[in-house]
């Protein structure tokens, strides 16, 4: 087992997104591969109910040397990565801090308010300068789009954890995705979450 | 899956505690597992259904708690090892029959998990599983973290066998859906004999039949039992002690709580003041133990999810001691330092911890708080739960408003618990008017129905699921059938227990192992009830819609409609579309005189979004489910389906 | 002066829970938010749209009559009492089939089958009754098909909403409706064409009214109520209200049902006793039953007819010419009989509003300024 050096220990990532977008799938397959670097995980997870169409939120504490809260205090997330854009700013709201590194998917998932007309969705310029303005770094990726051009929309959590890898703040490779995924998917299915994996990766590599 | 049947070489996978107690479970050698879904519970029986085959088990999803206990218990009295899952409402269904076992005694390990809800994350109460094992006398232990919630689970079935009694292992949301990492024991290779001795004398605890009575007799012999537990439970290793020997602050807590305390005692560094004692074993609590850390501390913080049971039952060990150990100072919920509502958090803790010690919190940068508040309140808009793309409750809810217009008469509907409840938020059709447990919606309606004689003269509609019928809205219908209440019962019968992830129920044809059974048919059950029984298709609106209206003008009785189509996110469903949709804008009229977006506006399906900028409402591909539902409702017939 | 456009919110309150409702139709199949059920008028979702095409069309919203009555030529004499007359006449259908199956005359019958296979019109819109009495408009393109659907009603039909649906439909090509004066009022509402935001006025498929007069409609509930209480909704076979007798009579399977009008009027529809119009003063012809004294079974296979519309005088002159009817002297007395009878009623609608508002100077819908009005009001004073 690899002796990964944490920037802070516990090092505490949150995927957000909206019910039905892969947030649990995706905390998992992170989580999977930072175990397998021997670090101790705990992830704590809201979903239920906010399976239909509310918001999702995984938090992920990483440690070397041992189990934490399954819910992360306010103000201490140091990694945000965003399934849907709206859903980073309201996760800021409570987690972020000046430090907070964001990485965000493009597309919305309007909420049925917005539906309605009740509500205002803001255009993506608007989100970019709150997220630029509350964190150190930044990425939005177009990983929606690049999932239904790898033939299904449901990819995104995959090229946004692709993403997170190729941003470098956490060494990651396709060879650890390639581990965790080939434990439960095979063939032509695991070869599209490595393409997915890959697309994302390129879109931040430095 | 494959972490569940890893054969204990020593590694250690990331579970999640629903996992975790499963495999605890599996490593005990339990043989029978029963339950009824709920969340945050199912993965449990979910889990252990899918190793059945491999580790020669039984599991079943029971029609409700009470009976999945029973199912349990006849396990148990026949010398296996059981588990029964229910989350913290399933408890007071089953409750009825715990009080009985509780009396009888079991004779197999048997262990009741149950998954409480502190904030109700996912249910319509907080309801608290805990106050059974004081009022009912059986023994509690709480996991701390994931390593326990498995050992824990373990370690229950043989506390059962030692005491002769059922054992409470209480979970909540925060441990069941979370995730850690657990080293794995062995798992065992004993296949067991199934045998049920029950000619021996009355009074014989192994061969005896097994009763409750008689009463008084039976009754000291439990509480025998809890004295025992009492006992064992002074050297258990999963009591546990961390902080100086005499701390400035006791704080005693339990569950995932014990993960907040000690999150919060380190991000304050009050490691050298503060000490948590982790409470493994809460009824009965160990008395000694108690004392012991009691004496070492003036100020005591009590910190658990959600009522002050750990509290009040410390602050009766802490009177009964008060001159070996001193007068002591609480703080906890009954002072208000601790919310009694709601779920707990290190934030929380730490605030509670700052008060105490007159320490100041750590000091947030507040111009960056401000900002993301503001960012987000301004650019994050509120996402209320709606029904999701394609969901037939939809549909269904759609007719029930427009008969219920039509009708003009005020009907109302009463409902419960599933995926349908969510009529009451935003983005359903406001039709629910109560909304309590499973299978209320047609009781309340039941009595609702003789209201007529003092002045209240509308139609009575209830809403109930195909799970839930089951579960328990059949005695309901019953009593209205036979009470003569002139109401309509709506079962919306998506093929599943689909808030809880499609579950099997007795109205399908398969079980919890996938093994094909028999399935039990609603229609047929109603109208041998003597029910007036119609089945209709909600996605077909006009003959939906009319049917309710004729049902509802019907004075005669009960009439029980059901809406028979498959929940769009079921395993058969769910990927697949049956139409591709998309709005023909040429046709499309938006906000003019006419339609005024009544699809985006009124509808409120997620997959169909208002484009500002064309001002023509589109349908998001990646969204749509493909149901076609909306192409029936478009005025303008713009919105146009093809058989995909 | 035009009025203010409102939305259905104003609808609703000044129409709707005001008991002005007709049951017209004129606000239902222009969108989804209005659809009639039973014989009400039924809102089954809020719109918010502030000028909307239900509320300009609707019958009972705030109208100026001087305006309506600017839409017929200066050829017809404007009567205060039955509006806009060119000819007055005394007729039937020729064809005696088609009067047996009618409830009188059947000049109605006989006129919209002539109006269909001439081609003056594409589709015609009359009213159809269903189950339990209840009655809706229906279009129909064959001429039997008008045939099939003779006879009169007592209890309102949404045939404007039909007329509504049809228009809609680019198939329906030029459209004559059968109407009773409140569905004529509406159909001459949109032939105002009032200044709206958006939306389409159906009015330019409109192609031929015909008029029905009319003393009140019964509500559905009340009356079917009555029915079931009396004799049973199964056994009733047919019903009418013959002139001057001052009864309803119900056929029954073997014989007839007599309920004295007292007991009838207790079954109006609210909405009808705010209405001043008996003839359907906006039609291009209207037609009634005829008053010719004497033997009843001889009356009431005549129509009276009041022409008023240069199409409406053309049709008639067709039907003439093809001897689709038969004609007759109007007896002397008789347009004035009318007239009296039709002023009778808008006296008491007036007085009816003015005491439904609390205050003479406020009809509600209607203008106490108006010219007619005015006038009607001050015989009544005298």
């Amino acid at each position: 087992m690899g002796t990964l050096q944490l920037p802070r220990d516990p090092y505490n990532i949150i995927i957000t997104g909206v019910g039905g977008q892969g947030n649990v799938m995706a905390s998992r397959v992170l989580s999977g591969m930072l175990v397998n670097k021997g670090l101790t995980i705990t992830i704590g997870e809201t979903f239920g109910a906010s399976q239909r169409g509310g918001s999702v939120m995984s938090h992920i504490r990483v440690s070397a040397t041992g189990t934490w809260s399954p819910q992360i205090p306010k103000g201490k997330a140091d990694v945000i990565v965003a399934l849907e854009p709206a859903e980073a700013l309201r996760v800021l709201a409570a987690y972020g801090h000046p430090g907070v590194i964001v990485l965000a998917n493009t597309r919305p998932v309007y909420p049925v308010g917005v539906i309605t007309g009740e509500l205002s969705y803001p255009a993506l310029e608007e989100i970019r300068a709150s997220l630029e303005q509350l964190s150190s770094r930044l990425w939005l990726i177009e990983a929606t789009d690049a999932a239904i051009r790898l033939g299904s929309p449901i990819l995104a959590n995959i090229v946004m954890i692709g993403a997170l890898a190729g941003s470098g703040i956490l060494p990651l490779t396709p060879e650890d995705f390639r581990a965790v995924m080939a434990e439960t998917l095979s063939g032509e299915k695991l070869e599209v979450n490595r393409k997915a994996f890959a697309a994302g990766m390129d879109m931040t590599k430095p | 899956m494959t972490a569940l049947l890893n054969a204990g070489d020593g590694s250690r996978p990331l579970l999640m505690g629903n996992e975790a107690i499963a495999r605890g479970a599996l490593e005990a050698g339990m043989n029978l597992a029963a339950g009824y879904p709920g969340t945050p519970s199912s993965e449990i029986l979910e889990n252990l259904a899918k190793v059945a085959e491999a580790r020669n088990l039984y599991v079943e999803w029971s029609t409700n708690e009470k009976v999945a206990m029973e199912v349990a218990a006849a396990a148990s009295f026949a010398g296996l090892r059981s588990l029964c899952v229910m989350k913290q409402n399933g408890v007071n269904v089953a409750s009825d029959f715990l009080l009985h076992l509780a009396g009888s005694g079991t004779r197999g390990g048997m262990v009741l998990v149950t998954c409480d809800d502190p904030g109700a994350l996912s249910s319509v109460n907080e309801g608290e599983s805990r106050h059974f094992a004081r009022m009912i006398e059986l023994p509690l232990l709480e996991p701390g973290d994931f390593q326990e919630a498995k050992d824990m689970t373990a370690w229950a079935f043989a506390l059962s066998e030692e005491l002769g009694t059922l054992v409470m292992l209480r979970s909540v949301t925060r441990m069941s859906h979370a995730s850690g990492i657990v080293r794995l024991g062995k798992l065992p290779d004993r296949l067991p004999r199934a045998e049920f001795k029950s000619d021996g004398p009355m009074l014989d605890p192994d061969d005896g039949p097994v009763l409750s009575m008689p009463v008084a007799h039976k009754h000291g012999l439990q509480q025998g039992r809890i004295k025992k537990a009492r006992e064992i439970f002074e050297a258990s290793p999963f009591n546990t002690y961390e902080g100086p020997d005499r701390p400035e602050l006791l704080v005693i807590t339990s569950s995932a709580c014990s993960l907040y305390s000690r999150e919060a005692v380190h991000a304050l560094g009050l490691g050298d003041r503060v000490g948590i004692l982790k409470m493994g074993t809460t009824w009965p609590l160990p008395p000694n133990l108690l004392k012991t850390h009691l004496s070492r501390a003036d100020r005591i913080l009590v910190v658990e999810e959600v009522l002050p049971f750990l509290e009040d039952n410390v602050k009766v060990i802490a009177a009964e001691a008060a001159g070996e150990v001193g007068i002591k100072t609480f703080f906890g919920k009954s002072d208000g330092t601790i919310p009694a509502m709601g779920e707990l958090s290190p934030d929380l803790v730490m605030e509670a911890l700052c008060r105490i010690l007159d320490v100041p919190l750590p000091a947030a940068d507040l111009q960056y708080g401000k900002m993301a508040r503001e960012a987000a309140s301004l650019k994050a808009p509120q996402r209320g739960l709606a029904f999701c793309p394609g969901c037939p409750h939809r549909a269904s809810y759609w007719n029930i408003r427009t008969a219920l217009k039509l009708d003009d008469r005020e009907g109302f509907v009463c409902g419960d618990i599933g995926c349908y409840t969510l009529d009451v938020f935003p983005g359903g059709a406001g039709t629910l008017k109560t909304l309590h447990s499973m299978g209320s919606g047609t009781g309340v309606a039941s009595g609702f129905g003789k209201l007529g004689p003092f002045g209240l003269d509308r139609p009575i509609l209830a809403v109930c699921g195909d799970s839930t019928f089951f579960h328990a809205a059949m005695p309901a219908l019953v009593n209205a059938i036979h009470h003569r209440s002139n109401i309509t019962v709506i079962v919306l019968d998506n093929s599943g227990t689909a808030m809880t992830g499609f579950q099997s129920h007795p109205g399908l044809c398969v079980n919890a192992m996938g093994q094909e059974m028999p399935d039990v048919d609603i229609a047929k059950i109603c109208a041998a009830m003597g029910a007036k029984v119609e089945i209709r298709d909600p996605f077909d609106l006009a003959e939906t819609q009319s049917t309710i209206n004729r049902l509802m003008e019907d004075a005669e009785g009960v009439k029980v409609l059901i809406l028979k189509q498959k929940c769009a996110l079921s395993p058969e469903k769910r990927g697949i579309r049956q139409y591709n949709v998309h709005v023909d804008e040429a046709l499309c009229i938006g906000e003019d005189c006419g339609c005024n977006r009544l699809c985006t506006r009124i509808f409120r399906c997620p997959a169909l979004v208002w484009d500002k900028e064309k001002r023509r409402a589109r349908v998001d591909e990646v969204l749509c489910a493909g149901c076609g539902v909306c192409a029936q409702i478009c005025p303008q017939s713009a919105i146009r389906k093809e058989v995909a | 002066m035009a009025r203010e456009i409102r939305g259905q919110k104003e609808l609703r309150e000044q129409v709707q829970d005001a008991g002005l409702c007709t049951g017209c139709g004129a606000c239902v199949h222009l969108c989804p938010y209005q659809t009639f059920y039973h014989d009400r008028t039924i809102v089954l979702n809020p719109c918010d749209i502030q000028a909307g095409r239900c509320y300009a069309f609707c019958p009972r919203t705030p109208v100026d009559l001087e305006e309506t009555r600017g839409l017929f030529s200066r050829e017809a004499e404007l009567t205060p009492e039955i509006g806009p007359v060119r000819a007055f006449r005394i007729v039937r259908a020729a064809d005696a089939r088609l009067r047996e199956q009618a409830q009188h005359g059947g000049t109605v019958s006989a006129l919209l089958s002539l109006a269909l296979s001439e081609g003056l019109i594409d589709t015609a819109i009359v009213a159809e009754g269903r189950e339990r009495f209840l009655h809706s408009g229906t279009a129909v393109r064959e001429p039997g098909e008008v045939w099939k659907r003779g006879g009169s009603r007592f209890i309102v039909s949404p045939t404007v909403a039909e007329f509504n649906r049809a228009a809609a439909d680019g198939g329906a090509g030029k459209i004559g409706v059968v109407a009773t004066p409140c569905q004529v009022f509406a159909l001459a509402r949109m032939r105002l064409k009032p200044k709206l935001d958006s939306g389409r006025n159906p009015i330019d498929r409109l192609g031929l009214v015909i008029g029905l007069f009319c003393g009140f409609a019964l509500s559905w509930s009340k009356l079917t109520a009555l029915l079931e209480r009396s004799v049973g909704l199964d056994a009733i076979r047919g019903m009418d209200i013959p002139p001057g007798e001052g009864v309803l009579e119900v056929y029954l399977e073997g014989g007839k049902r007599t309920f004295p009008m007292e007991e009838i009027r207790d079954c109006m529809r609210e909405a009808c006793q705010y209405c001043i119009d008996t003839t359907a003063e906006y039609a291009d012809i209207s037609v009634g039953s005829a008053r010719l004294g004497g033997d009843w079974e001889e009356t009431r296979t005549w129509n009276q007819v009041v022409v008023r519309s240069e199409a409406g005088a053309a049709l008639l002159d067709l039907a003439k010419e093809r001897g689709i009817l038969e004609f007759r002297d109007v007896p002397a007395g008789n347009l004035d009989m009318l007239k009296a009878a039709a002023a009778e009623k808008k006296r008491a609608a007036l007085k009816n509003l003015a005491e439904k508002s609390g205050r003479a100077e406020d009809l509600i819908y209607l203008d106490a300024r108006d010219r007619v009005l005015a006038a009607l009001m001050s015989e009544e004073g005298k």
